[in-house]
């Protein structure tokens, strides 16, 4: 569930995920006719806006958008000025940044980034082995680079 | 025998009174080490090896009732949409990502970590059986299997003529499982998540402080009734199996996880037939004895650490000394001698005003000692103190880990894992619970299980995955 700027000018639903927008004070710029719009939310709720701000910058573009009158037509992630990419970027824990991962805490290696190097077989289909010497040379290297350090352990 | 060669009872091997038996047996503890073995599951036999089982689930609820079949032994095989997967898979937590490969056609897009535990060993191929051209793989699968459990809104499966209904006139055997949010009755398109299974059950209503202390209803923090209300969906299923045996015929299970949630609160719908009175919360309290609840200390026990649930978090502790020499022994430690003077029947101290006194007066003698400090002063004289847990100290838990609770598995497609959920639920000496792997990626088995098992041919599956059938 999530908010939305429905774009009276257009006809444009532009979706403002909650993991973005939750509290959030800004410009967001319509993906239909990039009417730059301001907003405030809080916890969730649309506290102020959206009101129009003519000839001000966005501070962010919507990640999705679509016009239900026009048969859905999509504006799907990653439209260069429409709409911005999805990266699938998890965060760091504490302090927000993106983070991506290879090694458990026990640095063990895990495989938690992307992107991975392609694996599958027909129709998707996998192996019951993730070949980490042959698909991700440079993890198995770390790894054993840690071993001979003494850093990997077993709890 | 003749009596020559018959060998005089001292003289015979093994003990030779029940007391001599007994005392040669091993300790106890040494047998249970012995019997369960953590670690060496894999070396026993399954119990449900031989049983099929398909999973049209999504999410956790329905997932993790065919999950531990799977845990036990079964062969599941779980379908999701083509190319996306279980939605779980794309939710939780906050829709971040930690596990790749989901797809190779779409490198980016990993899945959330809020979906494991939910699907083990399991087998995953894709199949969008609504559509016509894939009813024959589907019944031919529904022939094979020993049953299903989907998760739709009630009928949809009906529309799609892939119902108990249509299901048992192929395959009379088989047992279908329906779970979801109310089932059949008033509100039978209501679907349900964990939430509202635990508010519309009344569970909320009687979790958390009261509102007088600044308390709400409180849903718990993770999906409990989903994993409750899964286990029990198995439950009935073990259940059907064992009917199975005796008559050959299989069964329907409709299972509506707003019903299955109300066993949890007790005896307060009992208690509002008997007398019309509603149950309150009451928190980190107990209604039925004092003191036996949670109090909070005034010192963590990871001062500087980075992580705020360490460093302002820890500091709760379970007490409990509710009879009444424990409850006197508490209140000298506490120095509040005057506290048992005034309440020394439980009767007295369990009543609201008492309580409210009590516990704060403890919470008052914790205020400048940390939470370790507290259990050290409670445990050594002789009453019962528990800190309150987080997943950090579960993890450093030195007896989950010899019990094999928690513990590191390499999984063969995502790497390092800590997994704690197969080998959480109870030990069996002969049968034992085993984790071969968390899940798979999207149509990770989709040869597997249309060539190999089927006997589709390559083409026919190439095919169908070029037509995003599969």
């Amino acid at each position: 569930m999530c908010d939305i700027i429905w774009c009276k000018k257009c006809n444009t639903v532009n979706y403002l995920d909650p993991f973005n927008f939750w509290n959030w004070e800004g410009k967001v710029k319509c993906a239909g006719c990039d009417t730059v719009y301001y907003i405030y939310m809080i916890q969730g709720q649309m506290y102020k806006g959206p009101e129009e701000r003519p000839g001000e910058e966005p501070d962010i573009l919507p990640l999705y958008a679509d016009q239900p009158l026009n048969g859905y037509e999509a504006f799907k992630p990653g439209i260069e000025g429409k709409t911005r990419p999805y990266n699938c970027l998890p965060r760091e824990i504490y302090l927000g940044k993106a983070d991506w991962r290879k090694f458990s805490i026990r640095n063990w290696p895990m495989r938690a980034w992307a992107p991975q190097p392609p694996s599958a077989g027909i129709a998707g289909s996998h192996g019951f082995k993730w070949d980490i010497e042959k698909l991700s040379p440079e993890v198995w290297e770390e790894f054993l680079e840690k071993k001979k350090k003494g850093e990997v352990r077993d709890w | 025998m003749i009596e020559k060669e018959r060998i005089p009872m001292e003289e015979q091997p093994g003990p030779r009174s029940k007391e001599e038996l007994d005392a040669n047996k091993m300790p106890f503890e040494e047998y249970c080490r012995k019997v369960f073995d953590p670690g060496n599951e894999f070396e026993k036999p399954a119990a449900l090896s031989g049983v099929r089982w398909m999973s049209c689930t999504m999410y956790i609820f329905t997932p993790h009732a065919v999950s531990n079949l799977a845990e036990l032994g079964a062969e599941v095989v779980k379908i999701e949409m083509p190319r996306m997967g279980d939605p779980m898979k794309h939710t939780s937590p906050f829709n971040e990502c930690y596990y790749y490969p989901l797809h190779d056609e779409r490198p980016m897009t990993g899945q959330g970590i809020g979906c494991v535990n939910a699907n083990v060993n399991e087998y995953f191929i894709t199949m969008d059986y609504h559509r016509e051209e894939m009813k024959e793989p589907f019944y031919r699968l529904v022939r094979m299997s020993d049953g299903l459990t989907e998760c739709y809104r009630p009928g949809t499966f009906d529309r799609w003529k892939q119902s108990y209904r249509y299901l048992m006139e192929i395959n009379p055997r088989f047992i279908y499982v329906w779970g979801g949010g109310f089932g059949y009755g008033p509100k039978v398109f209501g679907g349900s998540y964990d939430i509202l299974g635990q508010s519309h059950a009344g569970l909320a209503s009687i979790t958390g402080f009261h509102e007088d202390f600044g308390g709400h209803p409180v849903k718990h923090t993770n999906w409990c009734i989903d994993w409750y209300s899964g286990t029990m969906i198995t439950v009935g299923v073990l259940a059907a199996l064992y009917w199975r045996r005796k008559t050959g015929l299989g069964t329907m299970i409709e299972f509506s996880q707003v019903q299955c949630a109300t066993r949890c609160c007790g005896y307060g719908v009992p208690l509002y037939g008997r007398f019309g009175i509603v149950r309150q919360r009451w928190g980190n309290w107990d209604t039925q004895l004092c003191v036996h609840g949670i109090i909070i200390c005034g010192k963590s026990d990871y001062p500087d650490a980075k992580n705020p649930q360490l460093r302002d978090e820890a500091r709760y502790v379970m007490v409990s000394a509710f009879n009444d020499p424990d409850f006197k022994e508490l209140c000298n430690i506490i120095k509040r001698p005057d506290l048992y003077e005034k309440y020394q029947k439980h009767k007295d101290r369990v009543e609201a005003e008492a309580q409210v006194e009590i516990y704060d007066a403890l919470e008052k003698w914790a205020a400048d000692k940390s939470r370790s400090e507290v259990v050290k002063i409670l445990t050594d004289a002789g009453l019962l103190a528990m800190p309150v847990y987080n997943d950090m100290e579960v993890y450093e838990s030195p007896h989950y880990r010899m019990r094999g609770t928690v513990r590191w598995q390499f999984d063969p497609i995502f790497g390092d894992q800590l997994v704690h959920s197969t080998y959480s639920c109870g030990l069996m000496s002969k049968t034992p619970r085993r984790k071969f792997w968390d899940f798979r990626p999207v149509g990770a088995d989709n040869v597997k299980i249309y060539h190999e098992m089927l006997g589709y041919p390559i083409s026919t599956i190439k095919e169908w995955y070029d037509k995003r059938l599969i």
